[in-house]
């Protein structure tokens, strides 16, 4: 009888967490506590980083994989498993841009188109990731998807790099999260350094208020333009032009209130809570997994860089009263709404009456649908 | 939009989109054929016979139940292949083999004809009405000897090759006809932009028409829309003034505006609110009895007990 409790015992005891821990996954574990640590007390993205940072908690549990308990994200069939398919088979990312679409006011975009360009100038971030990506040696699927994080759109990065690099997933996905909270600390020193005392004061012209009408139509016409050029980004900007569609027909209110509420928000707990848990320190802890951080970086850096650059460039064309304020360059990323809010403040330290937020949403917004398209051309080559 | 402009705006649309095409049974290819079979694939029953095979070339499963496989152009529906059997389900870019050995009770798979190796044999595969045809072949007399295979080169591709001849034209009974062990887009792009820099100027390009596409769009639009708001107002206020007309700058007044009118108006229904005479307190308020309201004659009386 002794022995049989010793044996059960110690059987329960080798399924325990203490008898499988390695120092891998207790790094990973401090990374989630680490996560959850910058959401609460620096309120760095905490809808974002508290479900990725507990996720990390839960992926990173030690149990015994031989033990077939069904409970790990990577063992089919576990609830975690097939919560996870929502990211490994992109169902997630369109299903947030339904909810983006259905959040997001295209007024500032439609009142000054011009401004779409600097959406789209931005997007070099991606392509110059992809050349250093290739150059440290990456494939060029794998470098297509650890570059669409300089997109700074979390579930764009999901989409692309569950269809081109799966096997990076978890790290393309964190990653991406990781950066967009950190925008607020990459892009001011940028701005601050490429723009002059005189371009920091421009004063942009109020935007001209938009009818109801040609809010109905944008969705319509800008979904059968982007689409047509690029199919492959159907899934994300199919549902960001449906979400926008419900919002200002006004025929659709519950629907929008839906899609922009409790939907986007379900969708984000298990979105970040299984991105975090896909970081299981077996799989995260690599060198391409530092590669891909630092490519991250490199990405959101010049992607500002090029969006700021855009607009000094382009107002050499633009005439004295139509000139763009250059500190709303690095809005092109698509982090809606924190980067249009960073052009606002940083505006605010130069002028305090220079109000920008508005002018900046339009490339912002013009990011969002710039990255999915991105996303869609490197599908499109590479898939 | 008179009726004819219409139906030039259809004939361009189809124009332009000559691919466009539905997924489904349509999709289905007769992929690879073998008309003798001396030491070749078995069948289930171990024994060789000609077959047939059928490719998925679309991404979703293909049911071809109900559909019909023959190798009579005056009898379309010789082989209805059987209902209810999930193995006529092909998977998205899969293959189905079916064993033309004239013993259909062998089951769903086994076709009720044989194939000629002394004549030209045509094969057809027809959609489940029997009248629309889906695909066919015609191997011509003999051309194929024993174990040799007619076949796609490429899956569902158009060019047609003679398989079995030496080891690099080997027969794929219900396989790929060509074995495919990396992607051609990455190989093609890893050996002819080791940098990157095409991507980069191509993708840019596209994104940067794309987005000026919408730009310019809404830039039209726009226009429009300015103009048919200055017109609608001119209208309600009855302007004829040109002069006038222009001064006022209908259509372009800043959203800055409609938000301090918005503003003035929130403020001012505050200040409404506020000088209701309403009173928040802590003191129980007198209210006058109402039997409407009194607890006793909506409450169910008990009945005595006696």
């Amino acid at each position: 009888m002794g022995e049989f409790l010793l044996n059960n015992l110690s059987d329960f005891w080798n399924l325990t967490g203490f008898a499988n821990a390695s120092a891998t996954g207790l790094i990973m574990i401090l990374v989630g506590i680490l996560f959850i640590y910058l959401a609460i007390r620096h309120g760095f993205e905490p809808m974002l980083l508290i479900p990725i940072g507990f996720g990390i908690l839960i992926g990173n549990i030690p149990f015994d994989t031989n033990a077939g308990l069904e409970i790990g994200v990577y063992e089919e069939g576990s609830v975690l498993n097939i919560l996870y398919q929502g990211v490994r088979q992109g169902w997630y990312p369109p299903l947030v841009f339904l909810g983006i679409g259905a959040m997001t006011d295209f007024s500032a975009l439609i009142s000054n188109p011009k401004l779409i360009l600097v959406g789209a100038s931005a997007q070099f971030g991606i392509f110059a990731a992809y050349m250093v990506a290739l150059l440290l040696g990456f494939e060029p699927n794998q470098a297509a998807g650890i570059a669409i994080i300089g997109g700074a759109d979390g579930p764009t990065a999901i989409f692309l790099s569950s269809k081109l690099s799966p096997n990076l997933l978890g790290a393309i996905a964190v990653c991406a999260y990781s950066y967009m909270a950190m925008v607020p600390l990459i892009q001011p020193p940028i701005m601050r350094i490429l723009t002059t005392q005189k371009e920091k004061l421009i004063r942009m012209k109020p935007p001209r208020a938009v009818s109801q009408t040609e809010k109905i139509i944008f969705p319509i016409v800008g979904l059968l333009l982007t689409c047509f050029v690029v199919p492959s980004a159907l899934p994300l900007l199919g549902m960001l032009f449906l979400g926008n569609l419900l919002k200002e027909s006004g025929a659709t209110r519950r629907l929008a209130d839906t899609a922009k509420g409790p939907l986007i928000d379900s969708i984000t707990i298990l979105l970040g809570m299984t991105v975090g848990a896909s970081t299981q320190a077996s799989e995260f802890i690599s060198w391409s997994t530092l590669g891909i951080f630092f490519l991250g970086l490199v990405a959101f850096i010049i992607a500002t860089t090029s969006g700021v650059l855009f607009v000094k460039f382009f107002n050499i064309f633009l005439n004295k009263d139509n000139k763009i304020n250059p500190l709303i360059g690095n809005a092109g990323v698509s982090a809606v709404p924190m980067s249009a809010r960073i052009s606002q403040n940083v505006g605010l330290e130069y002028d305090p009456t220079n109000y920008l937020l508005m002018h900046a949403m339009g490339p912002n917004v013009a990011g969002v649908i710039g990255s999915a398209v991105a996303a869609g051309v490197l599908l499109g080559f590479l898939s | 939009m008179n009726k004819r402009t219409i139906g030039v705006f259809f004939v361009l649309l189809l124009i332009i989109c000559p691919r466009a095409e539905a997924q489904g049974v349509k999709s289905v290819r007769i992929n690879e054929v073998m008309i003798t079979n001396e030491t070749n694939f078995q069948d289930n029953y171990g024994v060789h016979s000609a077959w047939i095979e059928l490719y998925n070339s679309s991404f979703g499963s293909v049911n071809v139940e109900s559909c019909f496989l023959t190798n009579d152009k005056n009898n379309p529906k010789m082989y209805p292949i059987p209902k209810e059997d999930i193995l006529t389900e092909i998977p998205p870019h899969q293959h189905l083999l079916f064993w033309a050995d004239g013993l259909p009770n062998r089951g769903t798979f086994h076709l009720n004809f044989l194939l000629d190796p002394t004549k030209e044999n045509w094969i057809g595969l027809y959609d489940a009405n029997g009248i629309t045809l889906i695909d066919e072949v015609t191997i011509p007399a003999g051309i194929l000897a024993a174990d040799q295979s007619y076949a796609r080169e490429d899956d569902g591709s158009t060019n047609w090759v003679i398989k079995g001849q030496d080891n690099r034209h080997y027969v794929t009974p219900n396989a790929n006809n060509m074995t495919k062990d990396s992607n051609s887009k990455i190989e093609s792009f890893k050996l002819r932009d080791h940098s990157g820099i095409l991507m980069a100027i191509m993708a840019m390009m596209i994104v940067f028409s794309c987005l000026l596409l919408l730009a310019t769009s809404f830039k039209l639009i726009g226009k429009i829309s300015i103009w048919i708001n200055k017109r609608n107002q001119i209208k309600s206020k009855g302007l004829s003034n040109k002069n006038e007309v222009k001064e006022k700058d209908f259509g372009n007044t800043p959203g800055e505006i409609y938000a301090a009118i918005g503003m003035a108006l929130h403020e001012y229904q505050d200040n409404v609110h506020d000088i209701e005479d309403t009173v928040l307190t802590i003191n129980k308020v007198k209210r006058n009895y109402s039997p409407w309201s009194s607890k006793i004659y909506t409450l169910t009386e008990t009945p005595r007990k006696h």
